[in-house]
């Protein structure tokens, strides 16, 4: 068991005791036979060891019997546990599809509201626009003719020009 | 007349270990026959680890059944490293604990009605009927086990019927309860000599 408090000795006897497969009813010195010389040697001069030994039969032959009172898998079984992995799939089936079966539903209904949401917004622009310039008046409006030519504007580029000649605009 | 004290056979676990990794691949393709034929090969024994922790077949069934979609939703992300069946013993002793915790909780929630099988062995006796001692018997002997063991942990316990009842290896229970092998070692020896200490305690009592 590689435990340091333990010599080597006691601990090749506990690991030899745990490789055996002891059957129900098996006495001590069937056991203690069954080990190899040097272990069953030192089961005979070590308390603590011969002790093992007889825990190792008094659990297997009290525990023995529960193999009789553990249930075993009706002949249905393995088609009940298919089944629920049926049921268990089409419910993760049924609810992915249901976020799409909700947009799907909702889509005839949210493409009339952005084209409403489109119209209304087009139709406001418009009417800020046309008050716009109905406030503005005709003089303020900048005129553009056929023959005319659009008025300059002045830039940086024209002022360094101009200051550098001394001329200001 | 067969030897009472044998050793482990390892030949014959290695070709039923590598029969398994086959159908594992295959279900893990989404082979749905290759995993129900694991789901009848390993029952037997998910229904045996299941029963020496908890009481009532109901809970072994129903443990047994959430055990095995566990490990139809997780098959894909399993690599192999490990057996099948240590892995899938691995998940029904934890789901067992899992119960046994919910029920320490909430225990009349669990418990307020006798199961099918006492149900049934207290309504034959009733009626008079002469088939009742043989589950009554049943019930007695595992009452008189649970009592035997009632001195260790949840831990304990499912180590020493693993090795003792169902008979696993120490590197097998090492796998499925996630320790090494000397732990499980050392955890068998004390449960030994508590149970051991416990049942002669027992007897010497009835003898007085």
């Amino acid at each position: 068991m590689n435990n340091p408090g333990i010599r080597p000795e006691c601990e090749e006897l506990l690991n030899a005791l745990e490789e055996l497969n002891i059957e129900e009813g098996v006495t001590e010195a069937e056991v203690l036979s069954s080990l190899s010389m040097q272990p069953r040697q030192h089961a005979m001069e070590c308390e603590e060891c011969r002790s093992a030994v007889a825990d190792r039969v008094t659990t297997r032959a009290a525990l023995a019997p529960m193999k009789e009172t553990l249930p075993e898998p009706g002949p249905w079984f393995g088609a009940r546990v298919m089944a629920a992995v049926q049921t268990a799939e089409n419910e993760i089936e049924e609810k992915r599809d249901g976020v799409w079966i909700g947009v799907r539903r909702l889509a005839p209904r949210l493409a009339a509201f952005a084209a409403l949401l489109l119209v209304l917004g087009g139709t406001w622009a418009m009417e800020v626009r046309r008050r716009e310039a109905t406030l503005e008046g005709p003089e303020k409006r900048p005129v553009e003719g056929l023959f005319e030519t659009t008025p300059n504007t002045v830039t940086n580029d024209d002022i360094v020009a101009s200051s550098s000649e001394g001329v200001r605009p | 007349m067969p030897e009472p004290v044998t050793g482990g056979s390892a030949e014959t676990g290695e070709a039923r270990r590598e029969a398994d990794r086959e159908l594992v691949r295959r279900a893990q393709q989404g082979d749905k026959e290759a995993f129900e034929t694991l789901v009848r090969k390993h029952q037997g024994r998910v229904f045996a680890v299941a029963g020496g922790i908890l009481r009532t077949r109901e809970d072994v069934e129903d443990i047994a059944q959430q055990v095995f979609l566990k490990a139809y939703f997780s098959i894909k992300r399993f690599d192999q490293r490990a057996a099948f069946s240590t892995w899938l013993y691995k998940i029904t002793v934890n789901e067992c604990w899992d119960l046994l915790r919910k029920k320490k909780v909430r225990p009349l929630l669990y418990e307020a009605d006798l199961n099918e099988e006492q149900a049934h062995a207290y309504q034959s006796t009733e009626d008079g009927n002469e088939c009742a001692p043989d589950v009554s018997e049943r019930l007695e002997a595992r009452e008189q086990l649970d009592q035997w063991l009632e001195c260790l942990d949840e831990k304990d316990r499912t180590i020493l019927v693993l090795k003792e009842v169902q008979g696993f290896t120490v590197e097998e229970i090492a796998g499925i309860m996630g320790l090494n092998g000397n732990t499980v070692k050392v955890r068998l020896f004390r449960a030994r000599q508590r149970v051991a200490e416990r049942i002669r305690r027992k007897k010497r009592a009835a003898s007085v």
